[in-house]
Formats: structure tokens, sequence, C-alpha cells
């Protein structure tokens, strides 16, 4: 599942990093828009060229690159299920063109789940009118995957302790093997959701109309800036799309 | 014979938990791994059924190297119920859950039966065999999980801080189920915080800090150690303390004691007689 670290928050400390939630969250939907209006080779290169120092200001090509190495082997997988039963002209650039576009689609998201740690996410929630009980619950969620997939771990253990044979055995088997990790997972899930409920409640959740927030979020020069060229880009690539033919160049396909 | 030759292991490699730890246990010993939070106790128990596996060194069962042995076939051998008794429950009677361990054994059905009664008894949970795991108190699923366990009687037992959340009769009924398997000849290792419990029920005593072992000799001796009481950050024994307090004003009463016997008889002896 090493493609999923992506999606992960990493504690840097780089341009990427430093600027507003809420305008990467804005540069990242306009990115992943613009990665949508097209489905051709050319402009999605494009995009994807574009991405790259993206990735690279929030120094994190390295990570960036494991997890596109994880993901290789479902992205050939796609490009030959939809070569194979694709109804298109030329399918193997049009499956191409499909996987270049989750490509770039993964990656436009990854440069905001990379860079703003959770709380920042919920105050950035909070601060656009959701509910602060929504977004904490949100910020929740995303801080205990980790605390499960190690627990997850720690009850492997135990069953493996008790004679369980987790790797072993016919496929049957080994699906059979999942309900004593599986039970026991959702178990001690709810009751910790139960017991940090009361735990939060003893500490005064809610107690009071109004919050105060340590960290506010304020948008800067760079903030702005961000946000206002990410809008341009936007505008300009729906005009382009929409009301200019485009030049047969770009929306070259390859013959098969 | 477990044997552990300078064992080193390192969580996701950076971590070091366990540093050079050399351990001789023979069959049929009771002994208590204690040691301050962190100082990979329950990281020297999983060593023993190959749950972890040491970066360099070995750990050796029998005169094999346990690294050919696969955990669930070092599990028929060892015995190892962890902290959280929530990570192995999962079916839908205690019964149930104390025969699954069984049957992933290979025990038959009419071995596996009696055992799984007489092992509820013994823990105090007689009338519990239709319950659901997942309706009892804390302190009763840990003694479901110890069941589960103690059941199928392996030659090592280790567990991993038993004693939380009992109270002193459970405890006791505990301590009396170990003396009875160490009674057939079974191994028990035992990780945890409760001193007294050690001083009533384990001769032998290995104390770690920081990946090391700090001391490991007979209980007495171990725990009315002073250095190794601060090194380990344990508690010191009540016994030993007021043993401490004694010496000061009656010189011949040793500082180190452990034991209510011994602490009787030089009482006695200073006051004269009874």
């Amino acid at each position: 599942m090493s493609f999923l670290e992506i999606f992960q928050y990493t504690r840097q400390d780089s341009v990427v990093h430093r600027l507003d939630p809420r305008a990467k969250l804005f540069m990242s939907i306009v990115l992943a828009t613009v990665s949508l209006l097209f489905l051709s080779i050319i402009p999605l290169m494009i995009i994807f060229c574009c991405l790259v120092p993206i990735i690279g200001a929030a120094k994190s090509l390295r990570r960036w690159l494991r997890s596109m190495k994880g993901l290789s082997i479902l992205l050939v997988f796609i490009i030959i299920f939809n070569t194979l039963l694709s109804t298109q002209p030329n399918p193997f650039s049009h499956s191409l063109a499909l996987t270049l576009r989750l490509v770039t689609l993964m990656t436009s998201f990854s440069v905001f789940f990379l860079t703003v740690h959770p709380d920042e996410l919920s105050q950035a929630l909070i601060q656009m009118r959701v509910r602060f009980e929504f977004a904490f619950a949100m910020s929740m969620a995303m801080r205990y995957v980790p605390t499960l997939g190690q627990e997850a771990y720690a009850i492997m253990d135990a069953q493996k302790a008790r004679g369980v044979e987790l790797d072993k055995g016919s496929l049957l088997k080994r699906i059979r093997n999942i309900v004593p990790i599986i039970v026991p997972l959702i178990i001690v899930s709810i009751r910790r959701a139960l017991s940090i409920a009361e735990s939060m409640e003893s500490r005064g959740f809610g107690a009071s109309e109004k919050r105060t927030y340590m960290n506010v979020l304020r948008f800067k020069k760079r903030d702005w800036a961000v946000v206002i060229i990410s809008l341009l880009v936007l505008v300009l690539v729906v005009y382009l799309r929409l009301f200019v033919t485009l030049p047969s160049w770009l929306l070259w396909q390859l013959e098969i | 014979m477990i044997l552990l030759e300078d064992v080193y292991f390192a969580y996701d490699g950076l971590y070091t938990a366990l540093q050079g730890v050399s351990l001789q246990i023979d069959d049929g010993e009771r002994i208590a791994i204690m040691g301050s939070n962190g100082a990979g106790k329950t990281t020297l128990v999983k060593h023993l059924n190959g749950l972890l596996r040491p970066d360099s060194g070995r750990v050796i069962l029998d005169g094999v190297d346990t690294k050919h042995y696969s955990v669930a076939e070092l599990a028929r051998e060892i015995g190892l119920v962890m902290q959280n008794p929530d990570h192995q429950l999962f079916l839908e009677s205690v019964e149930r859950e104390i025969l699954f361990s069984l049957e992933n054994l290979g025990y038959s059905k009419e071995e596996a039966k009696p055992r799984c009664e007489e092992t509820l008894s013994n823990l105090g949970l007689e009338g519990f065999s239709e319950r659901s795991p997942f309706t009892l108190s804390g302190g009763e699923r840990k003694r479901v999980a110890l069941a589960s366990v103690l059941a199928t009687e392996p030659r090592v037992l280790s567990l991993d801080e038993p004693t939380i959340g009992q109270d002193a009769r459970q405890k006791k009924n505990l301590a009396g189920m170990l003396a009875e398997l160490n009674q057939k000849g079974k191994t028990v290792i035992v990780v945890t915080h409760d001193i007294e419990f050690v001083i009533e029920n384990f001769p032998r005593t290995i104390t770690m800090a920081n990946g090391r072992i700090v001391a490991d000799g007979p209980t007495n001796s171990v725990l009315s150690n002073n250095d190794v009481i601060e090194r380990c950050s344990l508690t010191r024994p009540q016994l030993t303390e007021t043993a401490r307090h004694l010496h000061n004003v009656f010189p011949e009463v040793p500082e180190r004691l452990t034991l209510m016997d011994d602490l009787e008889e030089v009482v006695v002896k200073v006051l004269g007689g009874v």
C-alpha cells in the first residue's frame, strides 16, 4: 500500500508547506479540474510537467516517486485492460491518456494532502464555515488512520501467538483468516471511539457556544498570489477548451 | 531450554529496543521480567515465540535456532498472552474463544472440552462460557484472553502484564494456576510492574532498562537491591522499606529483605524471642 504515502502528511519545511491550506486546496482543485478537461496525451503531459516542480518545491519528490513505483503495477493493469476492452478508435493511446489523467489527478491532490497537517485542515474547514464538530471529526478520522494500522499489526501478532497461521493455506482459508483480525479491529475501534467521546466530554467538548482557536489562519500575499494564478489558469484553460479549436498537434494520438 | 544470545532488535531499524540481551531460561522455571516503561520487556517476550526476530544474535529453543520455525509452530511450545485482551477476542462466546486456540493447535474435541472447562473454573470464569466476550468487563476479558492460552498448556507460558485490572482474589487465582502449571513442569514467564506479585510467586527476576538486562538472579536479592530498583524505576517493596527503617534503629536487622517470614524471624530475634 506504499502508494497511499502520497496522501499522507509529511513534516517538512518548504514553500508549499507554508502556504495557507485554503490556497492549496484551491490550487489542487484547479489542477484536478484542468486534468479532467483533457483526455489526450500532450495536454496531460504538460499538466504533469507543471505538477512535478510543485512536488519538488514541497521537497517530496522522492516520496512521490516511491508511491508512483508502488502504483505502477496498478497503472500497467489499467493500461492493459483498457486497451483490451476499449471501444475507442485508438485503444492504446486512449488508455495511456486515461492512466496519465489518473496520475495527474492523484498528484494534484497529493500536493494538498502531503503538505497539510490534519490540524491545519480542520482549522481551514472551520474558517470556511464548516461546523467545528464536523471538522474535528474529520481531522480525528485522519489522525487515527495510522493508529488503526498499528492496531491491526498488534492484533495479527496476538492471533499468531494463538497459533493462527495467517500466511499459509488455501486462498479460502486465508480469506477466512481475516475474521480473527477484522473483528477485534472493529471492536477495539468502537471501544476507543466511545472512550474518546467520554474523555472529550469530560474535558468540556462543546461546553461553550463560542470556541477560541490557538492558531487562526491568515491569508498572506503569497497565498493570494497562488489563488490568483490558479484562477487565471483555470479561466484560461476553460476558455481554450470551450471556445478555441485546439491545434491538431495538441490532440495527437498514437495510432494504436 | 531457551537461550538468547546477544540479541539486538530495533523497531523500523531505528529505535533500538534490545541492545545485546543474553539470557538462559531453563525448563520449569518461574521468571518475572520487570523494568521501566520502554525498557524492552514486551519486545523481549515477543522474541521468544518468533513474533519478532532478532536483528542480530540468536534465540535458541532446545538447541535449534528459532528462525527455522514459524510463529504458529512456536505457538505450540511457547504461549504468549499479550497485554490487550481486545486484540485477540473475536468469537461469539467465551467457550468458542478458548476452543479456538485449542483447535488451532490441533486438539481433539474430547480433549479440548474438559480443558476449556477446567481453565474457566480455575480463572473464576465458570458460568461465563456462553457469554459473549464483548459484554464482559475489562478484568474479565483479560482473564478470557489468559484462559485462551492457558488452556493449551504450552511448555513455556509467557504473560505480558497479566495482573492489570485484577483484584486480589483474581490475582491469587492466577498465581495458583501458574503454580499448578509450573508443578507440571511448565516454564512460566511474566512481564509485570506488580512487585508484590513477583515477590510472592517468582523465584527468579530479570530487570531491564534501556534495552539491556540490568539484573538477573534470585528475586530476593534482585528486588532488595537499591541500585537495581533505582535504575529500573521499580517501586520499592514495602517489606524492604520496612526492613531498612528497622535497620536504622536495630542494626542487627539486615537491610535487604523481601520476605515476610524472614522479617518476622529477625523481628522476633530482636525482641528476644516470642
